[in-house]
């Protein structure tokens, strides 16, 4: 049986506390705030735990790539074997590399998902345009971390796939080469460009993320979460759609899949770890089957597809300009769509985006068998 | 095939003098070649004509030395641009007709046999295969009179010559062996032709080199490096290296063997050197069944009860120990890098193992067993190594599965517990909101 005695203190001590905090940060205004706040709950309400799902992997990104800071060290010199050294001799150091590297792909492959959801859903529409650019800033983040920390453990093949990479660029015309020299630090891949990859990875792109993502998550919590168009069209007047506490209900389903994705990492670090390769040798002849990582695969494959000239612009000219327009689009969707702010959202959008990914599906799977 | 800059051109040793009197001559001409822009009274004749006339007009469109401006008369002599057959052929303008064995070699050395001339062309190119040729076996059975012999075109045509480099050079390396086949693989161009010890000249060189490690090296790996006839018995003073050049030959390329061979007890008791264990034309892949006394061993030949069998016998077991170990060894990394272990370092200290079991196969021809058996010692304590970390690399891919299947049940009983939670939540709201209104 309890000690009232205890309990009597216990409680006292937190209301103390409670108290101590409120009269110098006046948070009441915030618990009120997370105390009111609620979640619509519909048929589609399972997509919304995919933005959570990416500020985890997001999270799981900053500490495991903290942990591998203490011992990696950014020279052509000594990464590769610094790497080496963090999965064979540091205590757990395989089960942190591993994870920090499954754990990048799957924020890549969740960000991607989670976009593709808002889009289906027109959840960019009035008001949350601001929202839907700041998350397509962020993905456009999370690919740059990709293509920057890809090249970190300096092997063989994320040498030659950034040398192709950093080279595609060249392609644009009067800037192209200025480009090339920028990310690479010199005409060629050396330890320059590893260095400047190595600052962007840990300092200029995590700088830049935590203001995105900052202000991502402000635009969701004041601005709440989007019910899509055809849900809204379903509910009758007068009626209210069904809802649910953001805290604790929606925060506990969130650890859910939180654990659940924790338990995905650790056995694919376990079971599938991530091959660290041959060291990076300029001077060695590019081995065949050099491709960049999975999410680079479609825009690769399709630039190789692209003829010599098309209309007599050259053909990588095209391929460049034409993805970077795409990304442009990409990112003003929601200025484009705006009957979808009015209810009536177009369904060009959704067959767009259909082709568009059935597209880059196929460069991908294309990608992998040409390869 | 080691290549010599030049191949080519052959010379006869005694008619060296006739070559210094037609020299002069013939530069005369040959420092001029004929334009190639000028009309060719010799083409436009033969080339209507039928027969070998008609088929060196055909073959001499891709000749080098018709790229390089050379024309019928450079060689054959006579006059071009005459209109007809007579004074075309005309003894007076050095016409020499059709240029077969003696003539055949003077012509090509005319020109490949003279330095200055040749510096024009190609500056690098050896100038000695003449007198290279008056050495060999063709070159002293021409001079001896024996017309079936080959010359300069039987090697490399007679107006079809491409560069040695062209892979569609008759003497380009992949094609030199069927090159020499082309008579010595002929029982009836060879009867009558003996070795030294009056014994018929076999025509089964070919199809034994067919079955070579040399052969599978140069036609299956493209290794152009591989032997073939030239290699061992020269080019243009082409000859059978006889017994006492046999580990010189086999040593060019395979040193180590050549130097420990000559050390060995063997030197001293083997005729043909190599070729006694290794055969010649048909040289097969080493292996470790040739050595030792047991089955389809090679020592079992000479030795029985004997200081060689027990010598054998034991280089044999040692290099066997080595082989096993260094197999064991792979087959434990290769295990752990499917898992997903980190062996880099291993791998390279495999390579060295690998290398003390290179090292122990070649320390055999030296016949000394203390030595094969220190290097296979040395190889032995790298593959103990290599156990070592394979079995600690086990046990941390025991622990990571063991632990991974810890985490797993934890991560399970709070996501149970966590849904547990939100039920509870859930039906407290519930009862706290009431029912529903109707």
């Amino acid at each position: 049986m309890e000690d009232p005695t205890v309990a009597t203190t216990t409680s006292s001590w937190r209301a103390r506390t409670a108290t101590w905090i409120e009269e110098r940060y006046e948070l009441g205004a915030l618990t009120r705030f997370i105390d009111e706040k609620r979640v619509p709950v519909h048929r589609h309400s399972l997509w919304y735990y995919l933005g959570g799902m990416t500020l985890f992997l997001f999270i799981v990104q900053v500490v495991s790539g903290i942990m591998l800071i203490l011992y990696y060290r950014p020279s052509a010199a000594e990464a590769y074997e610094s790497v080496q050294y963090i999965v064979t001799r540091v205590e757990f150091g395989w089960l942190v590399r591993n994870v920090h590297s499954w754990s990048a792909n799957l924020l890549v492959a969740v960000a991607m998902l989670h976009m593709a959801s808002v889009i289906y859903l027109r959840a960019y529409r009035k008001p949350r345009e601001l929202t839907w650019v700041s998350g397509a800033f962020l993905l456009f983040l999370m690919l740059g971390f990709g293509f920057s920390g890809y090249l970190l453990p300096w092997n063989e093949l994320a040498f030659f796939a950034t040398k192709v990479g950093t080279g595609i660029p060249g392609a644009l015309p009067i800037i192209g080469h200025d480009i090339v020299r920028l990310l690479r630090g010199g005409d060629e891949v050396t330890g320059a460009t590893l260095s400047r990859f190595f600052g962007l990875h840990v300092a200029i792109l995590p700088a830049i993320t935590t203001v995105l993502v900052g202000l991502h998550l402000l635009f969701v919590q004041q601005q709440g979460m989007s019910v899509p168009p055809s849900v809204e069209a379903n509910v009758k007047k007068g009626e209210r759609l069904r809802e649910t506490r953001f805290f604790p209900n929606f925060v506990l389903h969130d650890a859910v899949g939180w654990y659940l994705a924790l338990a995905l990492l650790a056995a694919l670090a376990a079971f599938s770890p991530w091959e660290l390769g041959k060291k990076a040798d300029p001077f060695a002849s590019v081995p065949a089957g050099i491709r960049p990582e999975w999410y680079f695969l479609a825009a690769f494959q399709a630039l190789k597809f692209l003829p010599s000239h098309v209309l007599g612009i050259e053909g990588e000219n095209v391929g460049v300009i034409g993805f970077g327009a795409l990304a442009a689009v990409f990112v003003v969707l929601p200025f484009l769509d705006r009957g979808a702010s009015y209810g009536r959202p177009g369904r060009w959008v959704s067959w767009l985006a259909t082709i568009l990914f059935a597209f880059l599906a196929v460069m991908t799977v294309l990608g992998y068998i040409l390869a | 095939m080691r290549t010599t800059t030049s191949r080519p051109m052959l010379a006869l040793g005694p008619l060296a003098l006739l070559l210094c009197l037609a020299g002069g001559e013939a530069r005369a001409w040959a420092q001029t070649p004929a334009a190639t822009s000028a009309p060719n009274g010799c083409v436009t004749c033969h080339e209507k004509s039928s027969g070998a006339a008609a088929h060196a007009v055909t073959a001499f469109a891709t000749d080098i030395h018709k790229a390089r401006g050379f024309t019928c008369v450079d060689c054959h002599g006579g006059d071009a641009a005459a209109t007809d057959a007579k004074a075309a052929k005309d003894p007076a303008k050095g016409y020499k007709g059709v240029l077969r064995g003696a003539a055949g070699v003077q012509a090509c050395a005319t020109c490949h046999s003279d330095a200055n001339f040749m510096r024009k062309f190609s500056p690098s190119q050896r100038i000695d295969q003449a007198a290279e040729y008056a050495t060999s076996v063709h070159g002293q059975r021409l001079a001896g009179g024996d017309t079936k012999v080959a010359t300069c075109a039987s090697c490399h045509t007679a107006h079809g010559i491409r560069a040695v480099r062209d892979a569609k050079s008759s003497v380009y390396p992949t094609n030199v062996a069927a090159t020499c086949a082309s008579c010595h693989a002929d029982a009836t161009h060879m009867a009558g032709y003996t070795k030294a010890d009056g014994t018929p000249l076999p025509t089964t060189q070919l199809a034994e080199y067919r079955t070579s490690v040399h052969f599978a090296a140069m036609t299956k790996k493209n290794d152009l490096s591989a032997p073939t006839c030239n290699d061992c018995h020269g080019n243009h003073g082409a000859r059978p290296p006889g017994a006492e050049a046999f580990v010189n030959v086999c040593g060019t390329c395979h040193t180590t063997f050549a130097t420990k061979m000559q050390a060995s007890a063997h030197a001293a008791v083997f005729d043909r050197g190599c070729v006694e264990c290794h055969s010649n034309h048909a040289v097969q892949p080493p292996s470790d069944t040739l050595l030792g006394m047991g089955e389809g061993a090679l020592c079992v030949t000479c030795h029985g009860d004997d200081n060689g069998a027990a010598a054998a016998t034991s280089m044999r077991a040692a290099i066997d120990s080595l082989r096993d170990s260094v197999e064991q060894s792979s087959t434990l990394l290769e295990r752990l890098h499917a898992s997903g272990m980190e062996v880099g370092a291993q791998q390279l200290a495999l390579r060295e193992a690998r290398s003390h079991l290179t090292l122990s196969r070649a320390e055999v021809h030296s016949l000394n067993a203390e030595a094969v058996t220190r290097v296979v010692g040395e190889g032995l304590a790298v593959t103990k190594g290599l156990d070592e970390a394979g079995a600690a690399a086990t046990a941390e891919l025991r622990f990571r599965r063991q632990g991974l299947a810890a985490s797993m049940v934890a991560i399970l009983l709070v996501v149970v517990a966590l849904l547990a939670k939100i039920k509870q939540i859930e039906r407290r709201q519930a009862e706290q909101d009431g029912p529903p209104a109707p």
